[in-house]
């Protein structure tokens, strides 16, 4: 069993959605995170440019003392990018088949499509029934 | 490459955050959650509070950073008190960046 932990964008939620309930893997869960990545957060790189730098500041995270010390290494004001992460247990052998299709339905090419982790599970337990393992996510 | 979650208190979240970006870090995702350690909650005279607000950072790095990540968030999270909240590490198999589809972090 893996865990399929995947960070996208909202809009695309109910495409992935669809696709995962044709795929015949409908169960997961959902959370609304916010995060950034290798960008840093800029989500308007070409807006940048044109933003003076004074708005920035304005808006810049605010260092604590302890902090001072620390170089602040963003160049532009540091956001977080709202983001949905389904978490969806699957059986080994689907799992590159399940990460190709969310990769195809969540690709934009701009940045912050998200990442796709995987993760190895140990065991499952249905609640219900108190089955484990590849009955319970069966 | 490994996961690591650290459930932390919210006040600190900036400073570690802060402190992850400088040292090269800077790709995490957060959220709220709420929970409760080994100390069942927290007892204010009569007032028991059983659920106590904090926040999770989630990231995923290469395993020789592993140590250091955890290092930084415990130095920064840490105030001596209960609370200060756990750190797990677990093993990631892959990681994918959609918009390219390659399986680098």
């Amino acid at each position: 069993m893996k865990e399929i932990s995947a960070i996208i964008r909202r809009d695309k939620l109910p495409e992935t959605k669809t696709m995962l309930d044709e795929l015949g893997y409908p169960s997961l869960t959902i959370q609304s995170v916010d995060g950034r990545g290798k960008q840093k957060g800029a989500m308007c790189a070409e807006m940048d440019s044109e933003m003076p730098d004074s708005y920035c500041t304005a808006v810049k995270l605010t260092p604590t003392p302890s902090v001072y010390a620390l170089e602040h290494t963003l160049p532009k004001v540091a956001l977080y990018v709202p983001k949905r992460m389904l978490t969806i247990v699957v059986p080994d052998d689907v799992v590159s088949k399940i990460v190709k299709s969310i990769i195809k339905v969540n690709q934009t090419s701009q940045h912050g499509d998200g990442k796709i982790f995987v993760l190895p599970i140990e065991d499952a337990v249905r609640v219900r029934t108190g089955e484990h393992d590849g009955e319970a996510i069966a | 490459m490994k996961m690591i979650r650290a459930f932390i208190r919210p006040e600190k979240e900036q400073e570690v955050v802060l402190a992850l970006e400088g040292a090269g870090f800077p790709s995490l995702t957060k959220m709220p959650v709420f929970g409760r350690g080994k100390q069942k909650g927290l007892q204010v005279g009569p007032v028991h509070y059983d659920e106590l607000p904090k926040t999770l950072i989630m990231t995923v790095v290469d395993n020789d950073d592993a140590d250091k990540v955890v290092k930084i968030i415990q130095d920064k999270a840490k105030t001596g008190f209960i609370g200060d909240g756990k750190i797990f590490v677990s093993p990631v198999d892959a990681a994918y960046t959609v918009r390219t589809g390659e399986a680098v972090l």
